[in-house]
């Protein structure tokens, strides 16, 4: 593989991210699953790179996963985001940053969809002074959180405490990149790489140490597929999607999996666990499974973050293993505690996967 | 041409969808729907370019269209511009207004995603919200989610969350007010027509199949379109 | 007649053929040539479709023709264009400056960049070339071997790289990648005993007379597989391998196949040099951004402009016997042309 030949097409796509004064809004599947990788996304700018970021108390659900079940019509849709966009106006800021996938997708696509057709951007600015008395300006720069955090990775890497590497054989770790689909494509020069070579993510792990691994199924879906998970008779397509994946990176020998999307880590860290109890088999070294990780907590990782601050404790595949080959340190009586350090109870054992107590 | 392809026609997004297919299959190739069900992505794009009226009926009443994971792999590649997962979201909503959803076992869903997502979505102002998720109807999430939900308050506690509470913050009680501006924005744009419709038609459907009907997640009907798989969905079977 | 000045820009099929047609007609013609080999494209290839004649046998051909008439500058490139009274200058990059009374544009085309085709791999992946690539192979080496030296079992072969294809901005077809396709499938599966060849395409264009003879050929002498659809996506494995992507559209399933080598059959796009030229000398350019002659049915060799003549794939993707009709259609014309302002400037 010729390496060079992607360095090409990275450069062909960028894009503009702003320098600072950010309007955030919340992932839902984020907060449910990864509750400490917004904070530490939050607390990484605001503390470690001093960044004016502001979430208002008011915003909502984009309604992305509801759209894209296809319960919720287009329209709605577009006037729920013109209403966090109404949000982000009475704040005085311009630059929106998501931190979900799935909405940054939707909001491309809304604002693409005013762009070709101004008179739907008419009616649906009509309906939101309709339903709600609020008027909105569109963003000057819309970007999703990892670019932002891609954006200022040589920044991170020079406060970082640790490096990419396992420290008992001194080679880069090896990881795998895995880009929500929405992130780039349905709209490729949106997405810094493109949409065949995405390089938001292989950024951040080359300049953090660590060496990135590319296998044939990496632009594979996650398979979350919105209604092929929620309903539960649809969920063999979903598991399978990931399995595909797993079954594609177990040559290569992964190490970790590094996504930017909410929803995929969590599929990847599930399913592992559930191809586990179901066909005995796992995947990564000795039984383990292959610790996946969001972007955020890479980065509080890096800089040197206490792994349970980050929520490495909500994970249903251990990451020990990987932290004890960076060399982070933690404390295993600490990884259970609630949040005024009472002691809440422990997980159940599963039954293949070795899980970390 | 027909009725139903002139109400395809009226959304915005149909045309965006479908420029004209040259049946070339590179959105098959890679999609993974077409992967593991018995579907395919150009088959969708040449029937609807068939403005066949039969044809289209049929495909909006069938298991056909609910295959699709909407992850727009097939919008990277089709040489013609192309997308038939936007195709797919347009196919759905008419489907779903005009009631055919309730004829195929995969359209059924549609109501099991109204009563959680939907329901969510104005009840709470969250897409999910981890309580409702319960480790009985997804044991795939593994004993930490149930450690997790058990906990929930002391656990998101852990991140700074003001969980439930006002303010920013992981899951904070989004007010009443925010709320009730999410619904006027369903009830002005046809949400609120669409969730009833959704309601409506699959109470008929229940009342069909002999199954019994009522709110929330427990009824006979609810149950039956959650859980049921006919098994005949994989790429050989028919 | 008074002796009248041609100066032709491009030396491959059509400028060789315009250049030695003129020159019998008495013309003194200047023939410019921007590399140091006269030949263009048809010069790097081993043998030509349908016959699989030797390339050399046209080239060879062509450039023999040319009489003392013919002044050759090869390495050579046009600076700049000027037009004074009815005759052109061309100012040249030695700083010499042509005289000529009509000008015709042979600059040909230029081979897609297949690495624009991302998910194909070209330039990342080792063992997917294009057909520019594996010409060279035969013509060069006379053996095939993949990347890693290994005797290829499996060859695959992509229509349409480049053409017909609205993400890279090029909406036609570029008329001989099929037949070429046939000829090369047909020439590696006689080339390599047992290997196994296969097209994956979206129309087979077997528009010549006996093309649909060679693709006759591939099918009942060779064995040639024929898969109906458009490669969506190709990945090196570890073993160098290429994994690829494709619906077998007329079966109606999705397949993934392993190939020891992927064959790209780029596309024809505008050269490099007919964009400087569309530059320099004001010209228009169609959707395609091919050159737009004047008629592309009546007058498919002249511009706008009086004294300024196009020939070749310059305007449109064409096989060789194409270009050499259509040099000799824009000789017509120039004659035309100079006996005209000949009479009137009596």
């Amino acid at each position: 593989m010729n390496i060079e030949g992607k360095k090409i097409i990275w450069k062909e796509y960028q894009k503009e991210i702003a320098e600072d004064d950010y309007f955030y809004v919340r992932s839902c599947v984020r907060q449910s699953f990864f509750p400490g990788s917004e904070t530490t996304f939050l607390r990484i700018l605001r503390e470690t790179l001093g960044k004016n970021i502001t979430e208002h108390p008011f915003h909502t659900t984009c309604t992305g996963i509801g759209y894209h079940s296809d319960i919720v019509p287009y329209e709605t849709t577009m006037t729920v985001i013109a209403r966090q966009f109404a949000l982000m106006t009475e704040s005085g800021y311009h630059n929106y940053v998501p931190s979900c996938i799935t909405s940054f997708g939707m909001y491309l696509e809304v604002l693409e969809t005013w762009h070709h057709f101004p008179e739907v951007e008419k009616k649906v600015r009509e309906l939101l002074k309709k339903a709600t008395g609020k008027e909105f300006e569109k963003p000057d720069n819309l970007v999703h959180a990892s670019d932002i955090i891609y954006k200022f990775r040589k920044e991170i890497a020079e406060k970082s405490k640790f490096r990419l590497i396992n420290r008992f054989t001194g080679e880069p770790l090896r990881i795998v990149e895995h880009i929500g689909c929405h992130y780039a494509k349905m709209f490729p020069s949106k997405g810094i790489g493109g949409a065949e070579y995405p390089h938001v993510l292989v950024g951040l792990i080359e300049e953090w140490g660590g060496e990135v691994i590319d296998y044939p199924e990496r632009r594979h879906c996650c398979g979350f597929g919105f209604r092929q998970y929620i309903v539960k008779a649809n969920r063999g397509y979903s598991i399978a999607c990931s399995q595909k994946k797993f079954e594609s990176m177990k040559p290569y020998r992964p190490e970790a999996i590094l996504t930017n999307c909410p929803g995929c880590p969590f599929f990847f860290d599930r399913w592992q666990y559930a191809i586990s109890e179901m066909e005995n088999v796992t995947y990564g070294e000795d039984g383990q499974g292959i610790p996946v990780l969001t972007y955020e907590e890479l980065a509080g990782m890096v800089l040197g973050n206490d792994p349970w601050d980050l929520g490495l404790q909500t994970h249903q595949v251990p990451v020990e293993p990987l932290l004890d080959k960076i060399g982070i340190p933690y404390d295993p009586e600490k990884k259970y505690l609630g949040k005024n350090g009472e002691y809440i109870g422990k997980p159940a054992i599963a039954a293949n996967l070795k899980f970390c107590h | 041409m027909g009725r139903l392809y002139d109400l395809l026609n009226q959304d915005i997004r149909f045309n965006e969808g479908l420029k004209a297919c040259i049946n070339c299959g590179t959105c098959t190739a890679i999609c993974p729907a077409a992967e593991f069900y018995n579907y395919d992505p150009r088959i969708l794009a040449t029937t609807l370019q068939s403005r066949d009226e039969e044809q289209i009926e049929t495909l909006l009443k069938s298991d056909f269209i609910w295959y699709c994971g909407e992850c727009m792999s097939c919008k990277t590649r089709c040489p013609r511009g192309n997308v038939p997962g936007t195709l797919i979201s347009v196919v759905r909503s008419l489907s779903q207004d005009l009631g055919y959803f309730a004829e195929s076992e995969k359209g059924r869903q549609q109501l099991a995603l109204k009563r959680t997502i939907g329901e969510w979505i104005l009840n709470t102002g969250y897409c999910l919200y981890p309580k409702e998720i319960e480790l009985e109807s997804h044991p795939e999430q593994g004993p930490v989610w149930g450690w997790i939900t058990e906990n929930l308050k002391e656990v998101l506690g852990r991140f700074d969350a003001h969980y439930n509470e006002e303010g920013p913050g992981i899951f904070r009680k989004i007010p009443q007010e925010s709320l009730d501006e999410l619904k006027r924005i369903f009830d002005v744009t046809g949400g609120t027509e669409r969730f009833e419709k959704l309601e409506e038609f699959s109470r008929l459907k229940a009342e069909e199949m002999g199954k019994e009907f009522s709110p929330g997640q427990k009824s006979d009907y609810y149950l039956h379109v959650y859980n049921f798989n006919n098994n005949k969905h994989g790429k050989d079977e028919h | 007649m008074m002796e009248k000045k041609v100066a032709i820009i491009g030396g491959g099929v059509a400028g060789l053929e315009a250049a030695s047609s003129l020159a019998a007609f008495g013309i003194e013609v200047t023939l410019i040539e921007k590399e140091d080999q006269l030949g263009g494209h048809v010069g790097q290839w081993d043998r030509l479709f349908p016959s699989r004649r030797p390339a050399k046998e046209i080239t060879g051909y062509l450039t023999e023709k040319l009489s003392e008439k013919v002044s050759i500058l090869t390495s050579t490139e046009v600076k700049k264009i000027e037009r004074s009274g009815n005759a052109w200058n061309i100012l040249l990059n030695n700083s010499r400056i042509i005289v000529a009374d009509a000008l015709l544009l042979a600059t040909g085309f230029d081979l897609f960049e297949a690495r624009k085709k991302e998910e194909y791999g070209y330039g990342i992946y080792d063992n997917v070339i294009t057909s520019a690539d594996l010409e060279k192979k035969f013509a060069l080496e006379g053996k095939i071997r993949n990347a890693q030296g290994k005797v290829p079992e499996r060859v695959g072969f992509v229509h349409c790289v480049g053409s017909r294809d609205e993400k890279v901005g090029n909406l036609y077809c570029s008329r001989v990648c099929c037949v070429t396709a046939v000829k090369q499938a047909v020439e590696v599966s006689e080339m390599i005993t047992g290997c196994e060849v296969f097209c994956f395409y979206m129309d087979l264009r077997m528009f010549g007379l006996d093309f649909e003879a060679l693709y006759k050929e591939a099918q009942e002498k060779w064995g040639v597989h024929f898969i109906r659809g458009r490669l969506s996506e190709a990945f090196e494995n570890q073993d160098g391998s290429v994994l690829v992507k494709v619906e077998d559209t007329l079966a109606g399933r999705p397949l993934k196949m392993k190939v020891d080598l992927l064959v790209l059959m780029s596309g024809m796009v505008i050269s490099s040099g007919t964009k400087e030229l569309v530059d320099l000398l004001g010209l228009e350019t169609d959707e395609n951004r091919f050159l737009q002659p004047a008629d592309r049915q009546l007058k498919a060799n002249e511009t706008g402009i009086p004294g300024l003549f196009l020939a070749g794939t310059c305007t449109s993707p064409k096989s060789i016997d194409e270009t050499i009709a259509d040099a000799r259609a824009a000789c017509i014309r120039i004659m035309a042309y100079l006996n005209q302002s000949a009479v009137s400037s009596q």
